[in-house]
């Protein structure tokens, strides 16, 4: 197929679906269109650009591309213009991506829902009354539907991991330091990740090729190695799998659990190790974790705090100002703890290549019944519960779809890898694709 | 940590920090954390004096070996 029809096939996808939905926020056909056609005129003068050449693709709305509006969710920020492009999003460029818009996502990636008063919340393909989750809302809803191939989102405390989980998706947060964030929207410099959420974890594998490595103008990916594809080969049973014994297990609604239990026995029958572990508790963790968020979020969104609160929807605001109440010690002794936790993390695992943990307790919840302005903040924050202490650790993880509820809504796991062991993950998901057909399933509309 | 976050400390901190915060704000800010500076202060952090937040860095590369 050419380029064009490709990209005439999505939109007309979008039309039907974007109603529903909500996951675009912005939609640039025409000038898709007039990059696809000159992608299909350049692969008939030259060749392919690269591994993406005229693939449409779409981004969480804080991906900067200079010269267009990146609105991150929010008013604040409407009708901004960047002037620079995200370093991430040339590296999709030059492989020869094109642009067919901008997705939605929760103001400024702050909160796991997908909802957001001033856009409209994002809805879930597998069914409209529920969340997609987020903050990487947009990309998690318009890859589940098949209205793009792959989108970018970022990853602070679940941000893509949670949307991946609820919408059915396959999504990799890379470890801290993989991947650069220059020219992303930032939330908190210690924890934030970006990376992709696709249809399989052979697309996550293709879209990592192209932007992990060293980027000069992120200091943190500084001695960063390249993506390395030869590890993502690595076989089943050559791993070692750790499960929890406690917290990530506990209290797991009946669906989730049988998926958990149904995916250790298929690993098992691939031919990977599995063992039993007692993890440090997580919960201080977290806590650790809410400290740096909230203080980091909160020093990046000074300036506005200062002049333009009333601009801020009051559940983002009401986080921002939360971010005042810790001081400066208690600040640095959650950045300090952090190589400490990882070192208890690593003790506890041993040799153990992935460990595995459902995404959530539950799958996805109703709209209505998740609304951040409501009394659901206890219920939120538990969301994210099996997610954010992984962005505290600095370590890579990857939510896959394992199973649908009787409800017919998806249920993923997370693997968590070893520090820097993005492509181990990779490795393992392609594997548990080969032989389950739950990434290709797709939602049908109502 | 173990000080017990009030309305007026969070109220000093926004001064500090130049951002104007009225009074239930600050309340609902003392709501808001109150639950995570009490699990911090529960763990009694016990951080070796030479640890600063870059060790971080080096414990996840030496991790990443097996």
């Amino acid at each position: 197929m050419s380029s064009v029809e490709v990209t005439q096939a999505l939109l007309a996808r979008i039309e039907r679906w974007q109603p529903k939905l909500n996951a675009f926020v912005r939609l640039e056909a025409n000038e898709a269109l007039a990059a696809a056609t000159e992608a299909d005129a350049q692969l008939a003068r030259s060749g392919p650009k690269g591994a993406l050449h005229g693939v449409p693709l779409a981004h969480k709305d804080m991906y900067y591309f200079a010269g267009m509006p990146a609105g991150c969710g929010s008013k604040i920020r409407e009708g901004w213009i960047a002037s620079q492009t995200s370093t991430v999003i040339r590296h999709l460029e030059d492989a020869g991506a094109i642009r067919l818009g901008a997705l939605h996502m929760v103001e400024f990636a702050m909160g796991p829902t997908g909802h957001n008063p001033y856009l409209g919340p994002a809805r879930n393909p597998w069914d409209t009354a529920r969340i997609t989750g987020g903050s990487s809302s947009g990309p998690a809803a318009a890859v589940a539907a098949r209205l793009i191939y792959a989108a970018l989102g970022s990853d602070t405390g679940g941000s893509i991991r949670t949307p991946a989980n609820f919408c059915g998706v396959t999504g990799l947060k890379a470890s801290y330091g993989r991947v650069s964030r220059a020219n992303v929207l930032p939330l908190s410099f210690t924890l934030d990740t970006v990376g992709p959420l696709c249809r399989s974890a052979e697309d996550c594998a293709l879209i990592a090729e192209l932007i992990y490595g060293e980027d000069p103008l992120d200091p943190v990916t500084a001695g960063a190695s390249p993506w390395n594809k030869a590890a993502t080969q690595r076989p089943a049973n050559s791993l070692k799998i750790g499960v929890p014994k406690r917290f990530y297990v506990d209290d797991l609604q009946a669906d989730v659990a049988a998926a958990l239990d149904g995916t250790i026995a298929l690993l098992r029958k691939l031919g990977a190790k599995i063992v039993s572990l007692d993890l440090p508790d997580p919960k201080p963790i977290d806590a650790a974790a809410y400290v740096v968020l909230s203080v980091e979020a909160t020093s990046f969104h000074a300036p506005w705090l200062r002049t333009r609160a009333q601009d801020y929807t009051a559940p983002v605001r009401a986080r921002l100002q939360s971010g005042l109440a810790y001081s400066a010690v208690e600040y640095l002794e959650a950045l300090r703890w952090r190589g400490p936790a990882l070192a208890a993390h690593l003790e506890a695992i041993g040799d153990v290549d992935i460990v595995v943990t459902p995404a959530a307790r539950t799958v996805a919840p109703k709209i209505a019944d998740t609304d951040p302005s409501g009394a659901n903040a206890d219920a939120i924050k538990e969301m994210s519960a099996f997610l954010r202490p992984m962005n505290y650790l600095g370590l890579p993880a990857l939510v896959v779809p394992v199973a649908h509820s009787a409800e017919g809504l998806p249920i993923g796991l997370q693997f968590i890898g070893r520090p820097l062991g993005d492509e181990t993950l990779i490795a393992l998901g392609c594997a548990l694709q080969k032989v389950s057909d739950e990434h290709l399933r797709v939602p049908r509309q109502e | 940590m173990g000080e017990r976050v009030t309305a007026e400390r969070v109220k000093a901190f926004a001064a500090a920090a130049r951002v104007p915060i009225d009074d239930d704000a600050a309340a609902r800010a003392v709501k808001a954390v109150e639950p995570t500076v009490r699990r911090m202060a529960e763990l009694d952090l016990q951080l070796p004096l030479e640890i600063e937040p870059a060790s971080f860095v080096t414990i996840a590369r030496n991790g990443a070996k097996r």
